[in-house]
Formats: C-alpha cells, sequence, structure tokens
C-alpha cells in the first residue's frame, strides 16, 4: 500500500502507478476483511474498487473484465488470465500491486496454485482422508485447462469429424461434473458446489496424461493397459472426497456415477483413432 | 459423516443452502417443494433412497410377470433410477454399438478396420432419453384426460428401470451372430415391455386395455429400434 513495494517497470510509467494509487485511495471502501482460506500469507492484494461490499467477495468465480485500460505494462504474448486473485481474499482498501504487477507475476501465482492443488487431489499427500482440507483453495482454472486439453488431445486422435469429437468431450466432462455434483447434492450429501465441480476437474489429470501417452502411440493394447491405469487413478483421486459426502448407505449411488463418467471417457480415449 | 467444509474454512463460490427441510412428507403429487422449481431441496424427495433399495428395484424390474413394482414404489419413488439407467444405457448402446457394427464388418468383410462414429453418442442419447421422458409424460396426460388417476413420478420410475434390461442385453448383442442378436433383442424386449405393460394394468382402475397394449408396443418398438440402429 506504499510505493516503496511498487516496482515501477519503465520510467515513465510512474505517473500511473501514481495515478492508480491515487483512484484507489479515493474510493477505498472500509469493509473489514474476513476469513481467508487456508494459504500462505500472499502479497496484500488489490480489489478492483467495486461499489458495494458484497460476498462475492471471497469468491473466486468468473472475474469482472481486467482494467485493461489502467495497466499500462508491456503485454505479455500469452493471454493475460484475468487478475481474479486481485479480488482480496485480504478485504478492500490494500495495496494496489496486483493492479500493476507484470502478467508474469499473476499468471504464475495461478499455476502454482493450480499446482499445489493438484498435488493435493491426485497425488498420495497426508491430508487426503480429510477432504475439508483437501481442496479448501480450489480455483476454476485447472479443470477448465485439463478438460480443454483432454478434448483437443481426443479431437487430435480423431481421424474424421474431429470438431464433433471435441464438443462431445467437452460437453460430457462439463456438464457430468455439473450432473455429479447435483447428484450428491440431490442425494442429501453435504458438499460445496464449486468445490466440487474444481475437485472433479482436478481428477480428469492422470486422464489427460493417458490421452496424451494415447495419441502419441497408437497400440491398442498399450492403450487398453494405459487408460486402464490412468482410469484406476482417477477414481482413486475422487474416492475420499465424494465418498465422504454423503451417507454411508448412499455411498455407490454417489460413487456409480463418477465411475460411469470416467470409464465413458477412458473408452473415449481408446476408441477414438 | 464429515461435514464439509469446516466451518472455519469460510464459504466459498455460491455455497449451497444447508439442506436442513426433511422430505416433504407423503403428499400425492409432488411437483415442487414450497421452495421453489429452482432450489435443491425442492427435488431432494424424489432421491431419498439407499443403496439396497434401488438394487433391490433394478432386480425386480427383470421379472415381467411380478406387476407388482407399483406397490413397491408408492411411498418412495425416485428419479435416480430414470436418470442413471438411461445415461449408463446411453453409454452402453454408443460404445457397444460402434463395437458391435465393426465385429459385424470384421465377420463379413475382414479387410475392415476399427472406426469410431461419435454420432452414435449423439443419437443415443438424443433417443433414450427422448423416450425415457416423453413417454411417461405422455401417458400421464392421457391417462389424466381419460379420468384416470396417474402420478407422473411414478411413470418415470417405472419407465426408467424398465430400460435396465436393455442395459444388460447390449452385453449379449456384442456377439456377431445374427440370428442370436434377434433373439436376445426379442427377449429383452418382450420382457421389459411385459414388465411395463403388466404393472401399468394393475395400477390403472379403470379398464383402459388399449393405453395397456400401447406400452407394450412402444417399448417392443424401442427394442428393435436399438436392434436396427445400434446393432445391425
Amino acid at each position: 500500500m506504499s510505493h516503496s513495494d511498487t516496482v515501477p517497470l519503465h520510467p515513465s510509467s510512474q505517473s500511473d502507478i501514481d495515478e492508480i494509487e491515487n483512484l484507489i485511495h479515493a474510493s477505498v471502501q472500509s469493509a473489514p476483511a474476513t476469513v481467508l482460506p487456508a494459504r500462505p500469507p500472499s502479497p496484500p492484494r488489490a480489489s478492483i474498487p467495486v461499489v458495494s461490499s458484497s460476498p462475492f467477495l471471497q469468491s473466486n468465480l468468473p472475474p469482472p473484465p481486467p482494467p485493461s485500460s489502467n495497466q499500462k505494462v508491456p503485454s505479455v504474448p500469452e493471454p493475460p488470465p484475468p487478475p481474479s486473485s486481485s479480488i482480496a481474499a485480504s478485504g478492500f482498501g490494500s495495496a494496489p500491486n496486483t493492479l500493476t504487477e507484470p502478467v508474469w507475476d499473476t499468471v504464475k501465482r495461478d499455476l502454482s496454485r493450480i499446482v499445489s492443488n493438484l498435488k493435493l487431489v491426485v497425488f498420495p499427500n497426508p491430508y487426503r482422508e480429510d477432504p475439508g482440507k483437501a481442496l479448501r483453495d480450489w480455483d476454476l482454472w485447472g479443470p477448465f485447462f485439463f478438460i480443454v486439453f483432454l478434448g483437443l488431445a481426443l479431437s487430435w486422435s480423431a481421424s474424421v469429424k474431429k470438431s464433433e469429437v471435441f464438443a462431445v468431450a467437452f460437453a460430457l466432462l462439463a456438464a457430468g461434473a455439473v450432473i455429479l455434483t447435483l447428484n450428491v447434492l440431490l442425494l442429501g450429501g453435504h458438499i460445496i458446489f464449486f468445490q466440487s465441480l474444481s475437485l472433479l476437474g482436478y481428477c480428469l489429470f492422470p486422464l489427460d496424461v493417458g490421452a496424451l501417452v494415447c495419441l502419441l502411440k497408437d497400440n491398442v493394447i498399450l492403450k487398453v493397459i494405459v487408460v486402464s491405469v490412468s482410469l484406476a487413478w482417477s477414481s482413486w483421486a475422487a474416492y475420499p472426497f465424494m465418498s465422504s459426502a454423503v451417507n454411508p448407505r448412499r455411498k455407490a449411488l454417489a460413487l456409480y456415477p463418477v465411475f460411469l463418467m470416467y470409464v465413458s471417457v477412458g473408452f473415449l480415449i481408446i476408441a477414438i483413432d | 459423516m464429515q461435514i464439509f467444509p469446516p466451518n472455519n474454512g469460510g464459504e466459498r463460490g455460491k455455497g449451497y443452502q444447508t439442506l436442513g427441510s426433511p422430505p416433504e412428507g407423503f403428499e400425492q403429487q409432488p411437483e415442487n417443494g414450497s421452495k421453489g422449481v429452482f432450489s435443491i431441496s425442492s427435488y431432494t424427495q424424489y432421491f431419498n433412497v439407499d443403496t439396497d433399495i434401488v438394487l433391490n428395484r433394478l432386480m425386480s424390474s427383470l421379472y415381467p410377470i411380478g406387476g407388482d413394482f407399483f406397490s413397491k414404489i408408492d411411498a418412495n419413488p425416485d428419479l435416480y433410477g430414470l436418470i442413471w439407467i438411461s445415461t449408463t444405457l446411453v453409454f452402453m448402446l454408443a460404445a457397444f454399438g460402434n463395437c458391435a457394427t465393426y465385429l459385424m464388418e470384421k465377420h463379413s468383410d475382414s479387410t475392415t478396420s476399427w472406426s469410431f462414429d461419435v454420432s452414435y453418442i449423439n443419437l443415443a442419447a438424443g433417443s433414450v432419453y427422448g423416450y425415457a421422458i416423453v413417454v411417461p409424460v405422455a401417458f400421464y396426460f392421457l391417462l389424466q384426460y381419460l379420468g384416470s388417476n396417474a402420478s407422473l413420478v411414478r411413470f418415470w420410475c417405472l419407465w426408467g428401470y424398465s430400460l435396465f434390461v436393455f442395459v444388460l442385453a447390449s452385453f449379449l448383442l456384442l456377439i456377431p451372430v445374427e440370428f442370436l442378436r434377434w433373439i436376445v433383442i426379442i427377449l429383452a424386449g418382450s420382457a421389459s415391455a411385459c414388465f411395463v405393460a403388466l404393472n401399468l394394468r394393475s395400477y390403472i382402475a379403470e379398464n383402459l386395455s388399449l393405453m395397456v397394449v400401447a406400452a407394450f408396443f412402444l417399448q417392443f418398438a424401442l427394442a428393435i429400434f436399438i436392434k436396427v440402429w445400434f446393432f445391425p
């Protein structure tokens, strides 16, 4: 919240930084910050000044459009993701750094969050049996990348009707995640909608790896083995979360659709050539 | 049962209101709960089943002569069976249909190579979901018009579970012998059609045999359609 930790990238951008800081100071909200999820303290983040202090503070829902007019940093070739992380989990009125930080920093922060979520969900770790801890810091970028990558991999390996294959795969995965979550909710389970979407998306990572291997090497036996292994891995990753969300007498009812979705995606990977 | 998130985790995203409301009692025709059409808790009453109950209903759908399905589901009709059996059937038809087509062509012409036709998925989804949703609605409205008392949810439940036979039959339909495939589908079709027709007859108070026969033939027509289109 001061000039000392804002490094001007270019001498002429100093005045822009001043301008931005003035704008933010002028409209700063005084709503106190509330709970912060279990994340190591990150650099104090700017909030895009909004008029009302609504509960949307906390969410990682589709972010507002980036204030591109304010950001004079040199643009990066890759499409800069909107600074979703700049919706302050630490409250309004903190340093406006993330508005002026290099896009690479924002991207790096999101990427590291994806990697840490991935490690929590898909790889063995001591928190596995406690789903409450498993994905406190959920995000939807990871699942988005995994679903699109899987669709692309399937589309590349198809020899005909490529776009239809992509459409089917994407629709199956995206709608499937939503429907699976609704299924658990309807069975009387206790989960948070977006956390579950996020988790089901992360559990697609092993199938992504399998699809990549199958894309590169086109042997049926190998495909069957690779897909079976990645299917087992995905199911193992999703199991504790899903089974603990519902009444134990309904566990199979909640798990079967997950299994069905992964089997159908696995079949698509094997069958598409 | 673990409830999460733990309270200090903070609500992320839209969250969802805690399911405080128990099932809404045994109303005759529960269309919506009192909480409105967009709230999850008004639909949980249709999913109030445990694993063993679902398995029980699945097994009883395989006995065409029973005629007592409606009394089994009367207190607690569920839509879980409808949704997931029809989804399983869509996947089976698309997957095994491709395999069976390949095997059949290989049988007659050993130079064919495997090709996956993704339009099978679209066709299977359209036909199975369309049938499973529209036919019970049509029967419901017809029976209401003719004065008989009908319950849409129970009809959906019945037709949903009646598709389970086709799920099992599609495993057998992989065998690339034409004669055997016809035998399998005729047996499965008749079993399923008898199941629907006999249960419908025991449910409707009036003597509406035309409806019963129509239900029988519709189910049989679905069986023939499955055979002809997916397992040629």
